[in-house]
């Protein structure tokens, strides 16, 4: 409402500027029919307006004008310089009163209807005419002293095509600057220039970010237009709906708003047409008499989810499978095969349009296939969800800004391109392993994570002959917006930058292979890859959807790496360390808090099991949550904590063994240049491994003394145990018992004599109350007793 | 009449393009080729931090390139929105029109046709007057789709 409010204040004065010429003229020749008009427009305008605001002293004054001057017009007044003064003290009246509003004052009361009575026909009227000056001036003195906080946010408008202007001015700015860093660069050191240069360019950094700002735009601008037109639309076919929009203040780039209009009104168009049904229909099934439209902008990152949901009658499955039988785009073999959210999606099909007859509001022209080839093409995606007699809910995302995005650059027989970055799922260099890509007939297949994924090399797409052999190729695994992966085989992948994305000239574009051009920071220029286009050309769309791996494992088996891979992470103390992958089950994080670090061993509780915890020095400062590697050899477990992880490495250079003080090191070897240690897998288990204990899940009968509950049980507690004297406990422990237990649990005797004291046969059965080491020990082959 | 043109000689035939359609001539720099692109489309380039893109007009009437050498200035024109940068075999000099553009008698062939708005006489002769646009949008495109 506050900037509906905002509005109205802008364009009241915008009119208020424009009419004051008018005015003057008017004054001037009162029989001025055209400067009549814009002031009856202008006055006309207001009233309307400030009924939807609720603002009545101002509806009144406006309507008093409007309804004088619709005399004149008519002729039934003469409008004398009486008429014109009071008229004009409203018009100032008028302003006065927005200046008021707008610094959020009442305007003092008083004085309007003096005004609205100088109007009235008839010169007795003249006296007060004379005075309309003077209510104004007390008006103009609260305004005065009101200016002053009024002021806070000021705003111009500015034409957008001088908003474009200066972003790729800057952009060109940007490039500018990166030339001349190259060159200096090349120059060498200049501490008289890199100085200023230096600030030029954060000076720089900082406009293009605020330039970047000035082309965000409130989804709200959006949104203005929608209960118009859910009215006009709901109106016409009968439908009663009411909308509610949520979400206004999400900013994205100017352009995504214009990109989203048209798809967002396709959508609210084919709800009220098709989804909601007529009132009587929604009653008798038990709805609310008017439907309920609901539009939601949310950010998530650097992408902008909507969804507009409808609670009308739902998809009709069966029609819309009918329709795209009869249409072609399915055949009833497929039908039969596919699922509800399979037939859902066919309505973004091209040539679908399930209005069996064209109605005057939707299914004219454009489909919801228009819908998603535009949404697709700006990097967002589409999906519908629908209930039947529930509703309707579509899913749109669609990134923040298309003028700038994360591109990756590579190189394919010796030129460079770049590739929006979001589909890049994972990127795998090949090390010329034979049996990776496996050819079937003239489609390639590549084994990723265990799924044959079509592969389709970027030399072939363009025609150009690729510098590297297939075998040690980078594999870029792309993922489309359809949920399609492919991988895109290229001789390198170079580094990844935001990018300014110009336009292509339709030559190019004819290629379907590039969707437009970039500057590179040398300045030269590099082309953008339509991936999903590549994709689509090359039949890499749905109907080759990945074979999983597993369908074929009867037949060969999987491919397997030729070379060992290990996790690259940073300890705690920030040295580099090296761990099998196979070892590595999850990364967890947990709370520093949750690691119990009163024992020898730390220990932490995942997911309800108890593990220990390596990594961490004694008395080393934890910050406020911990990464853990979660390492295990099948059947034990140990948590390894780290500063950081730094990423999955081949392990293809020579192990050496080192003859390292720290037993858990097993050799070290180079990667990218730098020697880092390898954990020694074995030892690693051997030493600190422990099959997850279920935390606090066993009990432990304690003898019921004050030394078992103060003493015994924190330590039992901390072993993984829930001390209690119940009898049924998992495991027990007697403190100077008798003799045996004949349960089948396992049982620790404590004894309250030293070893020293007792005989040798005593000292091995039972054990020294204090003998912590023992004790734990105990606790712990007890448990692993219970876990076997 | 007195209106400026560009001479320029493509395919070894003088050419005009009008003044004021050609922006600037510039030197030509590294010039990326785009791969399966149309044959008129030499690639891009950039001029002070803007791309355009580079059209062989040799290649836009069909004659074969190789057959001229082209020396390394580009005309840089837009068309619809696009910068391009127009390879000839050699930009000449700026004359004065000395004649509205006149229709060539008996034609002057069937690409030539489509690229040229017609004939006129300037103080070097007779030259063709090139329609940019149709440069641009190069030979009917049969095979540049074939994957």
């Amino acid at each position: 409402m506050d900037d509906l409010l905002a509005d109205f204040i802008e364009e009241t004065r915008e009119m208020l500027e424009a009419i004051g010429s008018e005015i003057v003229a008017w004054e001037a020749n009162p029989a001025d029919r055209a400067r009549l008009d814009s002031i009856f427009r202008f006055v006309h305008t207001v009233k309307g307006n400030c009924g939807f605001f609720d603002f009545p002293r101002l509806e009144k004054l406006s309507h008093a004008a409007e309804d004088t001057l619709a005399d004149v017009r008519n002729g039934r007044r003469e409008a004398d310089s009486q008429l014109v003064t009071a008229v004009l003290a409203i018009v100032d009246r008028i302003s006065d009163m927005i200046t008021a509003i707008e610094g959020g004052q009442e305007l003092a009361e008083g004085g309007d209807e003096a005004l609205i009575a100088a109007l009235e026909a008839g010169a007795e009227i003249a006296p007060m005419v004379g005075q309309t000056p003077s209510p104004a001036q007390p008006a103009d003195s609260t305004t005065a002293g009101a200016a002053a906080p009024t002021t806070a946010p000021r705003s111009i408008r500015l034409p957008v095509e001088l908003l474009d202007r200066v972003m790729s001015g800057v952009s060109d700015m940007v490039l500018a600057r990166n030339d001349l860093a190259h060159r200096l660069k090349e120059a060498g050191n200049q501490p008289t220039v890199d100085g200023p240069f230096e600030r030029l360019s954060s000076i720089l950094t900082n406009v293009r970010d605020a330039i970047t700002r000035m082309r965000m735009q409130r989804i709200e601008t959006l949104y203005t237009a929608i209960p118009r037109l859910v009215r006009d639309l709901s109106a016409d076919l009968g439908k009663q709906v009411m909308v509610d929009l949520e979400g206004g203040e999400v900013e994205l780039d100017r352009e995504m708003v214009e990109m989203m209009r048209d798809p967002l009104t396709h959508i609210i168009r084919n709800a009220i047409d098709h989804g909601f049904e007529p009132p009587a229909e929604r009653l008798k099934n038990g709805k609310r008499e008017i439907g309920l439209l609901s539009i939601a902008a949310r950010q998530a990152g650097n992408k902008i989810s909507i969804v507009i949901s409808d609670d009308g009658r739902g998809l009709d499955e069966e029609r819309i499978a009918a329709k795209a039988i009869s249409t072609g785009i399915i055949s009833k073999a497929q039908r039969s095969k596919m699922s509800r959210e399979e037939i859902l999606d066919l309505i973004f099909a091209a040539g679908f349009s399930t209005a069996e007859e064209v109605s005057s509001v939707s299914g004219r022209g454009v489909g919801m296939d228009v819908v998603r080839d535009n949404l697709e093409k700006v990097g967002g995606e589409i999906q519908v969800s629908s209930q039947p007699g529930e509703g309707t809910r579509f899913y749109l995302q669609i990134p923040l800004t298309l003028s700038i995005i994360a591109g990756l650059t590579l190189k394919s027989g010796g030129q460079r391109f770049v590739l929006p970055q979001s589909y890049v799922e994972e990127i795998v260099r090949l090390r010329g392993d034979k049996g990776v890509i496996e050819d079937m007939g003239d489609t390639s297949l590549v084994t990723f994570r265990e799924q044959r994924v079509h592969m389709v090399s970027l030399a072939d797409v363009l025609g150009v002959k690729a510098e590297v052999p297939r075998e040690n190729a980078n594999l870029l695994m792309l993922r489309l917006a359809t949920g399609d992966l492919y991988a895109l085989a290229v001789d390198q992948v170079q580094s990844s930058s935001d990018i300014v994305v110009k336009p292509l000239p339709p030559a190019i574009m004819s290629c379907g292979i590039y969707c437009g051009t970039t500057l590179l920071d040398d300045g030269q220029p590099i082309l953008l890859l339509d991936v999903p286009n590549i994709a689509q050309e090359h039949g890499l769309m749905s109907e080759t959807r990945a074979l999983s791996a597993h369908a074929l494992m009867d037949d060969e088996p999987v491919v397997e790496r030729a070379v060992d891979r290990a996790m690259l992470f940073s300890k705690l103390d920030g040295h580099k360390r090296l761990v099998r992958l196979e070892l590595v089950k999850r990364i967890e994080t947990i709370s520093a808090a949750a690691i119990d670090r009163s024992g020898r061993e730390c220990r932490a509780v995942v997911d309800g099991e108890i593990l220990p915890v390596i990594g961490i020095d004694e008395g080393a400062a934890l910050g406020g949550s911990v990464r853990l590697l979660r390492l295990t050899d099948g059947s034990s477990e140990v948590l390894h904590a780290v500063g950081s992880v730094e990423d999955a490495v081949d392990l293809v250079d020579e192990l050496v063994s080192v003859d390292e003080s720290d037993p858990l090191i097993e050799a070290v070897t180079l990667i990218e240049g730098e020697s880092i240690a390898l954990i020694d897998s074995h030892k690693l288990f051997a030493i600190h491994g422990a099959v997850p204990r279920q935390a606090a899940t066993k009990t432990c009968q304690l003898p019921d003394i004050d030394w078992a509950k103060t003493i015994l049980a924190p330590l039992v507690e901390a072993a993984g145990y829930v001390p209690t004297i119940d009898a049924e406990a998992d495991i027990v422990i007697t403190l100077d018992a008798v003799e045996t237990h004949s349960t089948a649990k396992p049982v620790i005797a404590l004894r309250s004599a030293p070893d020293d004291q007792v005989e040798p046969g005593q000292r091995n059965s039972s054990i020294y109350r204090y003998d912590r080491e023992r004790l734990i020990t105990a606790l712990r082959d007890a448990s692993k007793g219970e876990a076997a | 009449m007195s209106e400026l043109l560009v001479l320029a000689s493509i395919a070894g035939k003088r050419c005009a393009f009008r003044a004021s359609d050609v922006g600037s001539v510039i030197e030509a720099g590294v010039i990326a080729p785009v791969p399966r692109a149309p044959k008129h489309v030499v690639g891009i380039t950039a001029l002070r931090s803007q791309a355009m893109t580079v059209i062989d007009c040799r290649a836009a009437i069909a004659e074969d390139p190789s057959i001229y050498p082209c020396e390394s200035h580009l005309a840089v024109v837009e068309v619809a929105g696009h910068s391009y940068a127009l390879q000839v075999d050699k930009i000449d000099d700026i004359a004065t029109a000395q004649s509205e553009p006149e229709p060539v008698p008996g034609g002057s062939g069937k690409h030539w046709n489509r690229v040229c708005k017609g004939m006129l006489e300037t103080d070097r002769g007779p030259a063709l007057l090139i329609d940019i646009a149709q440069v641009v949008a190069g030979v009917e495109q049969k095979s540049a789709k074939a994957a």
